[in-house]
Parts: structure tokens; sequence; C-alpha cells
């Protein structure tokens, strides 16, 4: 496979959001709790901390955007006059456990290498500092190409994602906790997680407002640690969400403020026992500002997780030295 | 283990670091987490280098810290601690190359392994290998001895022992001491142990004047770490005491307090001032040098050897039929060979000013207080009135009942005595001469008649077999040429800014750090073939160092063996001490004049 590496900012058209900015809601139910005309700020109360909590969330980062030839069927001795766009992507998720025991500490984390390509040409990348596994991709015509690779990666980090969180309830047990409590934290939607036991989503950005103008009024209203009452939301999948607010100075209405969801697979009984239990656990590891530009949101093991990974994806310039002279040797 | 090369685990430390450059004399060792290093401890690497072999760099750690490795605030660590933010704890240790071997000078790569030398590596890395004779002197961080090579010691190839430190605190004194007694009693002077000598001078109270008996604190830990060193834990055998004669006394008995006998008296007579020409010594101070006098001195100090008769049996003189039994006599006399028409060309020198014979007078007339107590002629004469420091291994001078101006006296006439009968017999054995506050004796600004002495025997003394063995709070008032030509130099605990002089230069900046802060018995010793100095720490002093510490009980060990003063043990009087008496002072010295 002969591929060419693109001398651009291997970053460069790649700063599209790939969430669901705008979801379609479909339906919103806020008397799972209380009944709607009851809503008002549910204060934190005394419950012990988890004996572990653990964080998992992942990172990516494109290394080079790469061009590969595809080759002359019909003259296959003539230089290739097509070429398909790739991403050459290193990515890893990784865990951090807030136990009693050690205090913070990693759990083992997946650090993968993807080269994303839509033609038909996918073969690994191989280079001296590591080989980028063959990741072919379906192109989505409306979005055009650079988009659905970007989504194909991000495909392929959340599903690592999963894994790592599945691993980590293991590594739990084999370190002697797990004795049931535990509570496991992931950045973002659960979606396609939500099967795991005893897991929360925290969402740190609000693009779409979800309840009745009144009830949105009142989140504003939240108080440090208190939370709104439970509504169960459905978009193209069903989960149950509730607004808390992490402390933080006073700021704007919505200052401090995360969304944290759970699957459905659970009673409702249990699903209130969790929104009080983030009342506890979150608000214990929200950052300061002066220490992190998305504070009190960022939370602290993930701020020291995404540092570890990006530690651990490798040096960006020697990945994109290796890269080229790949491409040269191909 | 798969293979027989691999190194024990156990001695496995880390692995060299590559967070920073990595050099041929200075890397980073990344300690492994079930392992440390500390300073001082010695470390080696091996690399494979095509055509040359393998190549081990070894050095001793000069620094070791220790950081979260993910934190960026220093209010991180409470994070860390609470179990918030997660982190990684890693030390970091920087190795200073002592040596490459063979020479081939390559970085040690990042991710070799660092082993922790011991026995023949460790040898290796610190030059012990190579030493033909060793003295040990001291106990590495390491609990491993650490040795000088005496052919840096005994003149062979390099001579003097510069020792520095604040008083009360850097054990100088206890340092050389123990140096001393390695030496006499390790066994490595070999054949020239009959003949070798020391002379200390003792200008701080009356401690040295116990050297002979053994410390009542002496335990079988003690014994056992001199026993580490290969050395006897005993005291001195064989120690001359010399004190000068009690002032006012008639009989020449030695001004002491804590040790009353076994102690000779020494002073000098009239006729022997005059024929020795020691007037130069009267005036042996920086400042006198500096003076139209010198002129005066030196001319009187001629026509008194010319002209002064010995008169009688105690070594009074007489000069134009008026006879001189005192010092003051002598001055007394002096003055009016000075101020009389008729001798004053003769004895002041033709062209001499009165303004300058005044001058001189006046410093001559000066020095009648402190040196009446030496320079006598109203004393009978003893055996043991002279300094000589043939009959014993150890002399110890006891000056520190002496004003500074006789102990100048005293030093710079007896250093020049034991210079001059060196001389006479060659270099066969060797004579180590300790003295304390060299910086007064041979200060860095001016001249006098004791430091061209003591520049003499720095620059002379290797050849002569003379060692110098000079201890001074701040090695940067002392003779530039002297502190330049002792190869083995020796700090203890340091003034912060005295250790950031230039003389310190050899010690690496943490080294000058840690030199603040040195606790009594540790010491840091720089020697030529080693390029960092190590960190010693030497064993308490088997010997007495007051009154308090003598151990013996009555009815056993004689005390001074071979001059004839005494027999009987001289602590037989006392009352017996109680060992866990810690009184610090035993018998208070005098108060200085």
């Amino acid at each position: 496979m002969r591929f060419y590496v693109d001398g651009w900012d291997p970053s460069y058209g790649t700063s599209m959001e790939i969430d669901d900015t705008a979801e379609t809601v479909v339906a919103v139910r806020t008397d799972i709790e209380v009944a709607t005309d009851q809503w008002a700020p549910i204060p934190v109360r005394a419950l012990r901390q988890p004996s572990a909590t653990v964080f998992v969330d992942g990172v990516r980062r494109i290394d080079a955007r790469v061009w590969i030839d595809e080759p002359n069927h019909d003259h296959p001795e003539r230089p290739a006059a097509d070429a398909g766009l790739g991403l050459c992507a290193s990515y890893g998720a990784g865990a951090v456990c807030c136990c009693s025991g050690r205090g913070a500490h990693f759990l083992e984390p997946r650090i993968r290498r993807g080269s994303f390509t839509i033609g038909s040409q996918a073969a690994p990348v191989k280079t001296w500092a590591g080989t980028y596994d063959a990741r072919a991709t379906a192109l989505q015509e409306s979005r055009g190409p650079a988009w659905s690779l970007s989504a194909a990666l991000q495909t392929k980090l959340t599903e690592l994602e999963l894994q790592v969180a599945v691993d980590a309830r293991e590594q739990l047990g084999a370190h002697g906790l797990g004795r049931g409590d535990e509570l496991l934290v992931l950045d973002g939607p659960v979606r396609g997680r939500a099967h795991l036991s005893r897991v929360l989503g925290v969402i740190k950005s609000h693009q779409t407002a979800y309840l009745a103008p009144d009830l949105h009024r009142m989140v504003g209203s939240l108080q440090p640690r208190e939370r709104t009452p439970v509504f169960l939301l459905d978009t193209a999948w069903d989960r149950y969400t509730w607004y808390l607010r992490l402390p933080c100075p006073p700021g704007h209405a919505w200052a401090g403020v995360v969304r944290i969801e759970c699957g459905t697979t659970i009673g409702v009984s249990e699903v209130l026992a969790y929104a009080n239990l983030s009342q506890t656990v979150l608000p214990r590891f929200a950052s300061e500002e002066y220490k992190d530009s998305r504070a009190p949101q960022n939370l602290y093991p993930v701020a020291g997780l995404e540092r570890e990974l990006r530690r651990r994806l490798g040096h960006a310039g020697l990945l994109y030295r290796a890269l080229r002279q790949a491409a040269a040797a191909a | 283990m798969s293979d027989e090369g691999d190194p024990p685990p156990e001695r496995a430390v880390g692995l060299v670091a590559g967070t920073e450059d990595s050099t041929p004399l200075l890397f980073r060792v990344a300690v492994a987490e079930d392992a440390y290093l500390q300073l001082d401890d010695v470390v080696l690497t091996r690399r494979e280098v095509p055509g040359f072999g393998t190549v081990s760099t070894a050095g001793v750690v000069t620094q070791v810290r220790a950081r979260h490795e993910g934190a960026s605030f220093g209010s991180d660590t409470f994070l860390i601690a609470d179990g918030v933010l997660p982190a990684h704890l890693q030390e970091l240790a920087e190795v200073t190359t002592t040596r490459v071997e063979p020479e081939c000078y390559i970085p040690p790569r990042p991710g070799t392994l660092a082993l922790r030398a011991s026995g023949a590596e460790r040898d290796q890395a610190l030059y012990f290998d190579q030493m033909a004779t060793k003295v040990p002197i001291g106990m590495g961080r390491d609990g491993e001895p650490i040795f000088v090579n005496l052919d840096f010691v005994d003149g062979s190839r390099g001579a003097h022992v510069s020792v520095s430190g604040i008083s009360g605190v850097a054990t100088k004194t206890s340092f050389a001491l123990f140096l001393l007694h390695s030496l006499f009693t390790s066994g490595v002077l070999g054949r020239r142990q009959l003949t070798t000598r020391a002379l200390i001078f003792s200008v701080k109270g009356e401690d040295l004047l116990f050297l002979d008996q053994p410390n009542v604190r002496l335990d079988d830990e003690l014994r056992s770490s001199y026993a580490a060193l290969g050395l006897p834990a005993k005291p001195f055998g064989s120690v001359g005491f010399f004190a000068p004669p009690l002032p006012g006394d008639q009989t020449g008995r030695p001004n002491v307090v804590g040790r009353t006998a076994g102690v000779g008296a020494f002073w000098w007579t009239l006729a022997e001032f005059c024929r020795g020409e020691l007037l130069s010594y009267v005036f042996a101070d920086v400042e006198d040098e500096r003076q139209q006098y010198t002129i005066v001195v030196h001319q009187v100090a001629s026509r008194l050897k010319q002209d002064a008769q010995p008169a009688g049996r105690d070594g009074a003189v007489s000069i134009n039929r008026r006879q001189a039994r005192s010092w003051k006599d002598l001055v007394d006399l002096i003055d009016d060979l000075l101020n009389d028409e008729a001798t004053q060309a003769d004895w002041a020198g033709r062209v001499t000013g009165q303004g300058t014979i005044n001058a001189f007078l006046r410093r001559l007339r000066s020095s009648v207080r402190p040196l009446t107590p030496i320079l006598r002629g109203d004393l009978t004469e003893t055996a043991s009135r002279t300094i000589d420091t043939t009959n014993h291994q150890v002399t110890v001078i006891d000056l520190n009942t002496l004003p500074e101006r006789a102990q100048r006296f005293v030093v710079g006439v007896t250093i020049a005595a034991e210079t001059a009968r060196k001389e006479k017999a060659g270099p066969g054995g060797l004579l180590f001469t300790m003295l304390d506050e060299l910086n007064k004796y041979a200060p860095r600004e001016g001249s006098s008649p004791i430091k061209d002495l003591l520049l003499d025997i720095a620059e002379r003394g290797r050849s002569l077999g003379i060692i110098l063995i000079g201890a001074q709070q701040t090695a940067s008032e002392v003779a530039r040429r002297i502190v330049s030509n002792s190869s083995i130099k020796v700090v203890g605990r340091l003034d912060p800014a005295e250790a950031g002089r230039p003389e310190y230069g050899f010690l690496p900046p943490s080294q000058r750090q840690r030199a603040t802060l040195a606790k009594p018995g540790a010491m840091f010793v720089s020697q030529p073939e080693i390029p960092v100095p190590l960190a010693i720490q030497f064993p308490f002093p088997a010997w007495a160092t007051r009154l308090s510490e003598c151990a013996t009980s009555p009815g056993s060990a004689p005390t001074s063996d071979t001059d004839g003063v005494t027999r009987r043990d001289v602590f037989d009087r006392l009352p017996t001490l109680d060992p866990d008496d810690d009184f610090e002072g035993g018998i208070e010295p005098p108060p200085p004049f």
C-alpha cells in the first residue's frame, strides 16, 4: 500500500463536534421522583463515600492525515490516478480508581493506534514507533469523508472506553476492593454502556434545554450540591437524568451545573439512590477554577487521567516522523 | 536469572533516566519503587560498546529528589493525599561519575539497569583497588570503610591535610587525631612506624592531655566500629605531654589543671634564646612585619647571639657584665643598650632613627608579660624541659594557658627546631605536625616568620618528611599556597557563608549544602584520585578527650612510660567517676588572660 503523509497540520479540519448536539427529544417524564408541580431543589444527604469510585475516560489524537493511492485496476503498471483520505490516529482509554486504601491511582490504560481509511485500500501501517491497525470506514455521503473518519475514530474510542470500564470492574476485585458499593463514573453519556451496573455518566456541557421553561429555570436556582429531581429522557434512547450543581464560586445561573445520566435497566428506587449518592461523591472531585479552565465540571481524577493518557499516547512529533518514514519506505 | 552474568535482583536499584540529558560525567537514575538510593551510595551501570567491550560507569549519588508526577500545583499534594487526583511518586538520583572503566567516556543510556555497587565494584568505583596502601579514615554512608591513599599523605605523591569547619561541631581535632590513630595503628606505615612522630599543638583547653587514657564511653559497639575499620579501639600508646611552667612558680611545675602527672614543663633559657636568635619569633605577628623596626629586630638578635654570655647553670645570660635572669631583665638590658649612646649604633644599626628604636622597644616591652613564663634564666634545668619529638610517638604541647603572643613564639620556635632536626636526620621517618587555627599562623594576607616556616613546610615538607595537618575554621583565610598544597582536603560542618567561597570549589553544590548541616563526626574528604569528595563518619574517640572521660580505674593501666616523670597512675587519687555522668566540661580550663 502506497500512501503519503499530508504536510498539513494533522488537526486541521477535524475540530468538528462529534456529539449529537441537536438531539430530537421524543419525550421527557418529570414525575419520576416527585410530582411535576412539586419540583424543588433536593439538598445533599449525609451518605457514605463508596469504597471505590472509578472514573473512566478516553482521549484521541490524530497523528497524521494520509492519502492512500487507489491502484489503477485497469492498468496496474501505471501510476495511481486517484487517492483516498485516511487518518492515522492514536487513541486510548483508561481509568482512575479513587479508593481509601491506595488513594487515586491509574488502572492500566489501553492505547491503540488506527489507520482509518475510506477507500478500498485498508492495510495496517507499520512504523518503528508502532503499528496503526487498519480500520476500514464507510463514507457517510451527507457528511463527507473527514467527518466520517473522525466519527469512526470516536466510535472506536467509545468501544475502547467500554472495554476499560469492564476491565476496571475486574481489576477492582483483584486489589481487594469491589465489595459491591463501588461507583463507575463515565465522562460523557452512558449510551451503549448502560448495561454496566452502578454506572453514572457525567455531561459537562448543555446544548439542549430538555425541561419545560419553568422547570428549566429551577436549575439556575440550585445551590452547590443540590440537584433537581430525577427525570426520564427519551431521545433516540432513554435514560434517567438529573442536574447537579458542583461547588463553585457564584457565577452565572448555570455555573458548575452538570447533568448526570443513569441507565434504565434498573428500578426507580435504585436510580434515586444513585442520584443521592452523586450529590455526595461528585462534589468531592470538583476542580478549582485556577487549576482547570473547565472547573468545576472537569473533575480532578478525569483531568489527571486525560493528562496521563495524552502522555501515554506518545510524542506526537515522534509519531509523525515515524509515519513519514514509513510512507517513504512504502 | 537466565544467565550467570545477571546481577542479583536486590542490587538493581532502578534504570538510567532519560528525562534529562545523560552525560558521561553526570547522569540520573530513576529509582525503582521498591528500592532506594541515598546520598553517597555508589552506583554502577554497564554498557556494551561495539569494538570496546563492556564499559562500566560508576559514580556516587550526589542528589536524590522525589516528586509527584502529574501534579502541577503545590496544593495538588493535598488532593493526591486525599485520593482525589491521581499521581505517581518518582525518585530520581543524580549520580556524579567517579570512574569509567575502561576509559571510554560515553553516556550511560537511558533505560540501562543501574546497580548498587558493592565489594570489588565499589572498591573500583572509589579507586580503592588502585591504592597501594590504604589508610582507613571512616565509614561511608553505606556502612563500608572509606580509605585515603597513603601515597598522598606520606609525601610519596602528595602530602598535607587541611581540615576545615566550624569550631565545636566540625570535630576537626577529633578527625585529625583519628587520622593519626589510623596511621599509627593500621600498620600502613610498615617499617617507618618506628621512626614516625606526631607533634600536636593544643590551643583549646586541656582536651588533648588525655590521649593516652581509654575513654569511659568505649563500649562494645564502639569497639566493633573500630574493628570494622580494622583498627584497635585503644588510646595512643606513646604520648609525651608538655605544658608551660606555672607563672610565678620557681620550681618549674607545669601549668596544668586536669592532668597533674606525666606532663613535663617546657621553657627556653635566655642563653638558648640568645644563641638561637629566637628574638624574631617574639615579633611573629603579621603587623610586625609591616613595621620599620624589623631591621632593629634582626640587628638586636645578632648582637644577642654575639655578645650574650651564659651566666650560671640556670640559663641566665650576661651582656657587658650585666646579668639577666628573667625575660624582663633581658628586655630592660636591651632597652638600656639601645638608649645608651655608646652602644646604640651597634645594637640598633647606624642609621636607625630614635622613633624606630622606640617603636621596637614598645613592642618588645609588651612581650614581657606573655613571654616571661617560657623564657627563663631562673629555673633549675630538668631533662624534660626541651620539647623533643623523638622520645614519644606523639608529642602534645599544651598552649591553652599561654597568651596568643606566647603561643606564636612556641609554635614558631618548635616548628623551626623540628624542621632543622628533620633536615639533618633525612627523610627516613615522618613527622606529622598538627596545628589548629592555621589561619592565625599562616594568614592569607601579610607575612611573618611562622607563615614563612609553614609555607616552607607546605612546599618542601613533602620531601623532608614533614606532613602538616592544619585545621582552621575558614580555609579562605589561610595562605592559599598552604591550602593548595594539601593533597587531602577535609571539611566538616561549615558556616553557610564560608561554604560559598571558592576554596571549597572541590565540593559539588549538594555537598556544600550538606556541609552546612553536617553532624559531629561527619566529614567530607577530598583526595586527588577521587573526583568527588566522599562523605565519611568516623567513630567516637577511643581515648579520653576530657578528664571526665578517663576510664582508668585504680591500680590498672600505667600512664606515661619512658620519660621518667611518672610511674604511678595519676588518677588514683581521684574519686571514681560514674560512667553515666555526662558532665560536659570535665574540669574547666582556666580563663585566658
